[in-house]
């Protein structure tokens, strides 16, 4: 396949302009063809290439280059390092109403929008009904747009986007403006356009769109490309990073697991695991794990286990004493709990186990541990957990 | 000049003009009405209080003597002045899309051209018809002066605009710059008036040799060439030359910047 986009080596760095002197010193800079002295590094060597008829996602937090590296492909702006090669009939859509000037009509603006996407007026002339049918804001494309919701100026500006017959279209952020049947137009036309053969590059905080819409995704953090490959592996790391980011801060919050009481969790492993790294469990195996805890006085304690979201949402927890069970004991003081959960239901994601020691009673908690595990899977299901289901009706 | 016959340069071009003229009635009579005022004004301090006089032009009353000169000149420096600002003002536009930036100025050179050469054809026919006598046959060689003047002021134009996103005091420089560029073009005043010295310092002046050969052309009758009077039209060219390559280096850097 002809790469439609490659990226090599990008990196952008914002040179500091905010006084006259910088400026001048950053002007100086760059007609003398020096690099920048001080300024902010922006991306730091992304490399990409895009294939026709692939669809890209790209995922990050909120100032981790995403934007600043739809520019460098659409060429609004230069990197300061690596090359860009990009051979296709672009249409970008970073930012829906530029161009638009707010005293001038709708259809104004449409003309302005399609010409700057490389439109003749005879093409405009032809696809002007399609544009105003796709828009459909009516008799208001008359009245300057100043006087537009937001929500209509993202739809004259989609509108003439899908009417410049792109082979690349490049979004930021866009399609959340716009009410939800508007959304679910654009998302349609997308949906048709990727079926035509067309590429996608797109920029959406919705793991759920970019799950839907692209077949591979690039996870930028802070200006580097952290992951890259298929679209399920890629946003599941970075949703399991933002949980446990999540988790961090909240144990931050209150760090008051207290617990060397008189029950003490001597260890605590995954079975079947072995090695330094969290586990990777496909959805449907089994997980077991063993938890060995010390009683000072020679009673067996009670363990209690917990599943919960790597952002400490809890998920299933069950102790010792709910089910009955004795432990093994391997000496005075220890004893040893074994569980295994049968083909585990959890979908994909980032996860934790915890076991805890209790008094015999089962009344306090004395001790815990945690380990993390990760589930894989490529489902589309929503949510944390798979409840059997089945559907019935139709055929 | 591929980027002129684009789409985009057409809509810019009528946006222009649009706003900057025709959006209010008042816009294209101002057009007219104030060079015809300063005109007036001059007109009134020069034949009146100082009883000013062509000397080399027999038969040619100052009035349009100046008119001939003042109107191509307003339309060059207006279109400088204005275009300075051309890519500061459109930020929003530079750092959203791509688009071939000099495109800015150069339509904002181009609509000023062109709505002021319709004031300065409209002067010329007031002037023939209070009894000046306008050569029109002039006008064949007074176009392609006109031409490289318009190339002079797009060279000019690109350079300033760009030079204004790294340099913001450049807006604020301009207009005294012009006013000193006006009073030290012939315009008001005629070469001749001035002594030797000074006469050959003004002809490097390049607007000198435009609005000269605009007099020579649509008053004197003068229709004479020289192969000297290529100088200033391929050092308009050269300018417009290398201001394009100096943009084009910046441009790729102007969001930096904005």
């Amino acid at each position: 396949m002809r790469p439609l986009v490659r990226l090599q080596g990008i990196s952008k760095f914002y040179p500091r302009v905010h006084r006259p002197g910088e400026r001048l010193r950053a002007f100086a800079a760059l007609m003398a063809g020096r690099e920048p002295q001080d300024g902010v590094e922006v991306l730091h060597d992304i490399s990409l290439e895009v294939s026709a008829g692939q669809s890209f996602g790209i995922i990050g937090e909120n100032g981790a280059g995403k934007s600043t590296l739809l520019k460098v492909l659409t060429g609004v702006i230069t990197p300061s390092k690596g090359s860009v090669e990009v051979n296709a009939r672009v249409a970008a859509l970073l930012e829906l109403s530029a161009g638009f000037q707010p005293e001038f009509s709708g259809i104004d603006n449409i003309k302005m929008k399609a010409s700057l996407l490389g439109m003749s007026s005879k093409q405009l002339d032809r696809r002007m009904d399609d544009i105003l049918s796709f828009a459909d804001i009516g008799e208001y494309v008359y009245e300057p747009v100043k006087h537009y919701s937001s929500g209509m100026v993202v739809r004259l500006g989609f509108a003439v986007v899908a009417a410049s017959d792109p082979e690349l279209l490049i979004t930021d952020e866009v399609l959340a403006v716009g009410d939800e049947f508007f959304q679910k137009k654009c998302i349609r036309w997308i949906e048709s356009f990727l079926e035509q053969g067309n590429t996608l590059l797109m920029v959406s905080h919705s793991m759920y769109l970019v799950q839907k819409l692209c077949t591979k995704a690039l996870w930028v953090h802070q200006g580097r490309a952290r992951e890259l490959g298929d679209v399920f592996p890629v946003t599941q790391a970075y949703l399991a990073y933002h949980e446990e980011k999540n988790a961090l801060e909240k144990q931050q919050r209150h760090a008051h697991d207290g617990g060397s009481g008189l029950y003490c969790v001597r260890k605590f492993t995954f079975l079947g695991h072995s090695g330094n790294e969290d586990p990777v469990i496909r959805h449907g195996e089994d997980l077991e794990a063993e938890l060995i805890l010390s009683s000072p006085d020679g009673r067996p304690p009670v363990a209690l286990f917990g599943v919960m979201r790597a952002d400490g949402t809890p998920v299933y927890g069950v102790a010792s004493d709910f089910d009955g069970i004795t432990p093994e004991r391997i000496d005075d003081r220890l004893f040893r709990f074994r569980i295994r959960f049968k083909s585990l239901q959890l979908l994909a994601g980032s996860y934790s186990i915890r076991g805890h020691a209790m008094d015999p009673e089962g009344m306090r908690l004395c001790d815990s541990s945690e380990h993390r595990f990760t589930v894989s899977g490529q489902s589309r299901e929503m949510g944390f957990i798979h409840l059997p289901h089945q559907w019935n009706g139709g055929d | 000049m591929k980027l002129l016959s684009n789409n985009f340069f057409h809509q810019l071009v009528s946006r222009a003009i649009r706003t900057d003229y025709l959006e209010n009635l008042t816009g294209f009579a101002w057009l007219i009405l104030q060079p015809l005022m300063l005109l007036a004004v001059y007109a009134f301090v020069f034949t009146t209080i100082f009883k000013a006089r062509i000397p080399d032009a027999s038969g040619v009353s100052f009035v349009p003597y100046l008119a001939v000169a003042f109107w191509p000149w307003t339309a060059f420096s207006e279109s400088i002045l204005r275009s300075a600002n051309a890519i500061s003002a459109n930020a929003a536009l530079i750092g959203k899309v791509a688009f071939p930036g000099e495109l800015l100025p150069l339509s904002t050179v181009t609509a000023t051209f062109v709505m002021h050469m319709a004031g300065y054809l409209a002067v010329l026919l007031v002037l023939q018809l209070m009894g000046t006598d306008i050569h029109w046959l002039g006008l064949l060689g007074a176009i392609p002066v006109l031409l490289f003047m318009f190339i002079f002021a797009s060279g000019l134009a690109l350079l300033t605009s760009a030079l204004q996103v790294f340099v913001r005091d450049v807006a604020q420089i301009l207009p005294p710059l012009m006013t000193f560029w006006f009073f030290t073009t012939p315009i008001l005043y005629s070469s001749s008036m001035l002594g030797d010295q000074w006469a050959s310092l003004i002809k490097l002046n390049p607007m000198t040799w435009y609005v000269e050969r605009l007099r020579d052309f649509l008053l004197l009758g003068n229709y004479h060439w020289s192969v000297s009077d290529l100088l200033v039209p391929s050092f308009s060219i050269l300018v417009l030359w290398a201001s394009l390559v100096f943009f084009r280096r910046c441009s790729g850097h102007f969001e930096d910047f904005l």
